[in-house]
C-alpha cells in the first residue's frame, strides 16, 4: 500500500544495505579494471582513493619553507569564495525579494527582469563575467552572487507575497506598526525559515557555478585541481575530493536544518 | 491638519456618515449612517454579500469609502491605525510569536520604535519585561494564562481566538472590529467566547457606574442571529431590500437588544420575537419596506432611559 508505515530500524537498515551494496559493486568494478590493467587509475579501488587522499593531505613546499597541503589550500580557496559569494548574493536577494513582496511598485518594476533572469542557466553567462569582471577573486564572488541572485530573489519574493497574508499586515498597522517595522517584525520574521531553506538549496547550484569557473580560469581551488588531475587521468585525487565535497555538503545541510529548528522553533519540520 | 468635520470632543467612538461604496459599476453600500458610543457592543447582521465586510474594511481603513466619511472619536479614518482594532475569523496571529508575545506585540510597537529597540537595548528590555507581565495578565483574564508560552500552532481554534481578542484589546483602541470571530469554532467554544464578550460588557457597565470611560467598544459582524442578539446591546441589519430605489445595502434595522449577564443561564426564548423581527426585516427579499421603520435605536434608548433610570453601558450622548 502506498505510504504504508515501516519501522524506523527497517528504514535505516534499508538505507545502509543499499549504500554498502553500491560500495561493494563499485569495488567489484575497480577490481575488474585492475584485472585488465594493474596500473589503471580511471576506476581506482578504495585503497587507491585512500592513497590519493594522503597525497592531497601531504604538506607541500620544501622542508625549510613548508606550505599547506594541496587539499587544505584548495578547500580554503573554494569555500572562501563560496562563502563570500553566497553572503553577497543572499544579502542582495533577500533585500530585493522582501521589498518586492512589500511594495507593489517595486514588484512592478523588478518582477519581469527577475522572472526572466531566474530562468536563464547562469553558467551560460560565465564567459560574460570573464570579460566584464576579469578572472581574479572578485570574479568568483560576483559570479556566485549573480548566479544565485535571481532564483533566490524570486523565492524570497514569492514567500514575502504568499506567506504573509494581508490580514497580518493590516493587523500590524492597527497595532501601531510603521512600514519599516512591518518589513522587519512581520514580513522578515514570517519568511525567515523559508529564507534559510532557500539558502540551503542554493548552496549546491552556487558550488556548481564556482567549480565550473575554477575549472575554466582558476589557479587554485577544487575545480582547478579536478581539471589538473583529469588531464593526467588520475582519478584517485578527484574521487577523494568528491567524497570530501559530499561530506561537507551533508554537514552544511545538516547544520542549516539544525539552525532553522533553533532559530524558528515555531516552523516545525 | 484637522479636517473641518473633525473634532477632538466627539461623543462617538465611531461615526459613519453617509457612506456609499462601489466595486466598479456595482453599488455595494448605500448611504450608511451609524453612530456608536464608547462601551457599546454592536452586532451587524445581513445576508451574504450584502456589504458587511466592505463596511468593516471601510471602518478599518483598508478600503476607504468612495462617498461619505468615517470618524473615530472625531478623527477621520483614511488608513488602518491603532484607533481601530481588528479580530479576524481566521485568527491571523503571528505564528513566530508565542501567545504572550502576540498579545504584547502591540505594546512593543506602541511604546518603542525600531531604531530605539536597536540603539537602546537595555531600556527596551526593561520595557519588554513590563509588556510581557501586562500581556500575561490579559491572557489570564481571557482564561489562557497556562498557554502563555505556546505558539499559535500549538493552540486550538478557540484558544487562538482568545489570544487574538487579547491582542486587539490590550492596546485600548477606540473600537475593535470582530469579523465573524467565532464562525470557525465549534458550538461549545463559540458559547464560551460569547460569554467572554458578555463579561467585557459587564466591565463596561461597572465603568459607567464608577464614572470611568468604558474600555470595550465592539462592532461584531456575524451571520448568526442568536449570537448577534445574545452578545450585543444593539443590533444593526444591513440589506439591499429597501425602498430607497437604489441598489446597494443600507441600514434597515437598528434596535437595542436585551442585555444578558454572563453567569445567567442562556435563554434564547427571551429574544425569540426580536429574532423573528430581525429575520423578516433584514433577510426576506419579499419584505420590501421603508428602510427607516426599524431604525429606531436612539429613540428606543431615550424612551428606555426615561422609563427606567438604571445604569446602562449605552447612553445617548448629548448632541
Amino acid at each position: 500500500m502506498i505510504r504504508r508505515h515501516i519501522p524506523f530500524w527497517l528504514f535505516v537498515l534499508l538505507g545502509v544495505i543499499f549504500v554498502l551494496g553500491l560500495g561493494a559493486f563499485y569495488e567489484y568494478l575497480a577490481q575488474r579494471q585492475y584485472g585488465i590493467n594493474a596500473q589503471q587509475r580511471s576506476v581506482p579501488g578504495y585503497t587507491s582513493i585512500y592513497e590519493g587522499f594522503l597525497k592531497a593531505l601531504k604538506p607541500q613546499g620544501s622542508e625549510t619553507s613548508p606550505r599547506p597541503s594541496m587539499l587544505w589550500s584548495d578547500l580554503k580557496a573554494t569555500y572562501g569564495r563560496l562563502l563570500m559569494g553566497l553572503t553577497v548574493g543572499t544579502l542582495l536577494a533577500v533585500t530585493v525579494g522582501v521589498l518586492m513582496g512589500a511594495y507593489r511598485w517595486i514588484e512592478a518594476i523588478l518582477s519581469p527582469v527577475i522572472a526572466f533572469m531566474s530562468k536563464v542557466p547562469q553558467i551560460a553567462i560565465l564567459p560574460v563575467f570573464f570579460i566584464l569582471v576579469g578572472t581574479d577573486e572578485k570574479m568568483f564572488t560576483s559570479m556566485i552572487a549573480f548566479g544565485i541572485f535571481f532564483t533566490m530573489a524570486e523565492s524570497v519574493y514569492q514567500a514575502a507575497r504568499k506567506d504573509v497574508h494581508d490580514d497580518l499586515i493590516n493587523k500590524a498597522y492597527t497595532l501601531g506598526a510603521s512600514d519599516p517595522e512591518i518589513i522587519y517584525e512581520v514580513i522578515w520574521k514570517q519568511i525567515l525559515p523559508r529564507v534559510l531553506d532557500t539558502i540551503r538549496t542554493h548552496i549546491g547550484p552556487a558550488m556548481g557555478f564556482l567549480l565550473a569557473a575554477e575549472m575554466m580560469v582558476g589557479g587554485q581551488g577544487i575545480g582547478y585541481r579536478i581539471r589538473m588531475e583529469q588531464r593526467v587521468n588520475d582519478m584517485r585525487i578527484i574521487f577523494s575530493y568528491v567524497v570530501i565535497l559530499g561530506l561537507i555538503g551533508l554537514l552544511t545541510d545538516w547544520a542549516l536544518r539544525w539552525a532553522r529548528r533553533k532559530i524558528c522553533p515555531w516552523f516545525g519540520e | 491638519m484637522m479636517n473641518s468635520s473633525e473634532s477632538s470632543h466627539s461623543p462617538y467612538a465611531l461615526e459613519v456618515r453617509n457612506v456609499s461604496h462601489w466595486y466598479g459599476p456595482h453599488k455595494i453600500l448605500h448611504n450608511i449612517n451609524l453612530q456608536i458610543v464608547p462601551g457599546q457592543i454592536v452586532a451587524v447582521v445581513g445576508p451574504s454579500g450584502c456589504g458587511k465586510s466592505t463596511l468593516l474594511k471601510a471602518i478599518l481603513g483598508t478600503h476607504p469609502p468612495m462617498a461619505g466619511e468615517i470618524l473615530t472619536e472625531g478623527k477621520r479614518v483614511s488608513e488602518p491605525s491603532r484607533d481601530v482594532g481588528i479580530v479576524y475569523q481566521n485568527y491571523s496571529l503571528y505564528e513566530f510569536l508565542t501567545a504572550e508575545e502576540n498579545v504584547a506585540f502591540g505594546l512593543k510597537l506602541d511604546a518603542t520604535s525600531l531604531t530605539s529597540r536597536l540603539i537602546s537595548l537595555p531600556n527596551y528590555l526593561r520595557k519588554r519585561r513590563n509588556h510581557l507581565v501586562e500581556s500575561r495578565a490579559f491572557l489570564e483574564k481571557v482564561g489562557l494564562g497556562h498557554a502563555a508560552k505556546k505558539y499559535p500552532s500549538e493552540l486550538s481554534g478557540g484558544m487562538r481566538q482568545r489570544v487574538a481578542v487579547a491582542q486587539a484589546f490590550i492596546l485600548k483602541p477606540k473600537i475593535v472590529l470582530l469579523d465573524e470571530p467565532f464562525g470557525a469554532l465549534d458550538e461549545a467554544t463559540r458559547e464560551d467566547l460569547q460569554v467572554m464578550l458578555l463579561r467585557f460588557y459587564q466591565e463596561n457597565l461597572q465603568a459607567k457606574i464608577e464614572g470611568r470611560i468604558p474600555k470595550y467598544t465592539i462592532l461584531i459582524v456575524t451571520h448568526e442571529l442568536n449570537e448577534a442578539i445574545y452578545v450585543a446591546d444593539r443590533v444593526i441589519g444591513l440589506s439591499r431590500y429597501h425602498t430607497e430605489g437604489e441598489k446597494g445595502a443600507t441600514v434597515v434595522y437598528d434596535r437595542p437588544c436585551p442585555v444578558f449577564h454572563p453567569d445567567d443561564p442562556r435563554d434564547h426564548s427571551k429574544f425569540v420575537d426580536q429574532r423573528e423581527e430581525l429575520r423578516k426585516a433584514v433577510f426576506e427579499p419579499s419584505y420590501i419596506k421603508h428602510h427607516a421603520k426599524y431604525v429606531t435605536f436612539w429613540n428606543d434608548l431615550a424612551k428606555a432611559s426615561h422609563e427606567a433610570n438604571e445604569p446602562h453601558a449605552t447612553e445617548a450622548p448629548e448632541q
